[in-house]
């Protein structure tokens, strides 16, 4: 995996068709960032992405997954991107 | 990718262990590994890479991008994995359907990098007392892995076509490479 990110930034994993539309393995986004704004953000530096890609994946913070939509339009503080977390963008896997 | 190139990853516990290598597979060791004197069967499955793309267009199967590549063969396939969530993914399959089946040993190990058309992509080698167990662990342990294990499979055409992602789960449509932002 790349090396740490820089401080205050956390880093962002791509995997399958994710770092094929980036055309890179990985970002670093600025630190802290509601887990909700996490796709916003993403569709802003790669157009067309949500559609194309971030719509059937699904996301890890430090190898757990969150959920993303549930976090959307909720009341409550949902989850929180903090600095030197690994958070992973997960396409429809396809092993075997 | 986003793989490390370390050759191999893996975790293991008391008769269970889960591994992701850049390596040739070897069913062999994987049935010694699972050997123990109270287990009366050992079932291995081996999942080998065949031209399938051709095959299902060849059965006229409804599929995800296959058309568009009509009569393209598969060169070879290329895995790539997010390896320390998918090791994690695996040991709690292995652990799940150990106990389930009451097995004695599983192991499972997955191939990454390029693999070519004919060699094992997958082994899964279960041990149990009885047969009926270890049949229906190994299956399970696979229909788990093929749902859930963290590794993508690319399908590299010959000339310059570049691949598609496959998506395991139904409905989930492959995507292009060069599908992207210029």
């Amino acid at each position: 995996m790349p090396a740490k990110p820089p401080p205050n930034h956390f880093r962002l994993l791509y995997f399958a068709s994710a770092a094929s539309f980036a055309r890179k393995s990985s970002d670093t986004f600025p630190a802290p960032l509601p887990l909700a704004e996490l796709f916003g953000v993403l569709e802003k530096r790669y157009p067309g992405m949500t559609k194309a890609v971030l719509n059937s994946c699904a996301v890890t913070v430090n190898l757990d997954y969150v959920d993303v939509e549930e976090d959307g339009g909720k009341e409550k503080a949902g989850v929180v991107i903090n600095a030197e977390d690994e958070v992973a963008i997960i396409p429809p896997v396809s092993s075997g | 990718m986003s793989d490390n190139m370390a050759s191999t990853h893996r975790l293991e516990e008391e008769y269970t262990s889960v591994t992701l290598t850049h390596d040739v597979l070897n069913p062999l060791s994987m049935m010694t590994e699972v050997k123990s004197p109270k287990a009366g069967a050992i079932v291995l499955f081996a999942g080998r890479l065949f031209n399938h793309l051709q095959s299902r267009h060849d059965l006229r199967l409804p599929g995800t991008t296959r058309d568009s590549f009509d009569g393209k063969p598969v060169t070879h396939l290329v895995y790539t994995s997010y390896p320390p969530r998918a090791l994690q993914t695996m040991l709690s399959i292995a652990r799940s359907v150990k106990e389930k089946h009451s097995l004695t040993a599983i192991s499972m190990v997955h191939r990454l990098g390029v693999v070519p058309i004919g060699e094992e992509s997958i082994l899964i080698a279960v041990s149990a007392p009885h047969r009926q167990a270890a049949w229906k662990g190994g299956e399970e342990a696979l229909e788990e892995c093929k749902e859930k294990v963290e590794v993508w499979k690319l399908e590299e055409f010959g000339g310059n076509e570049g691949g598609v992602w496959r998506a395991n789960r139904d409905g989930a449509t492959g995507v292009r490479v060069d599908d992207r932002i210029p």
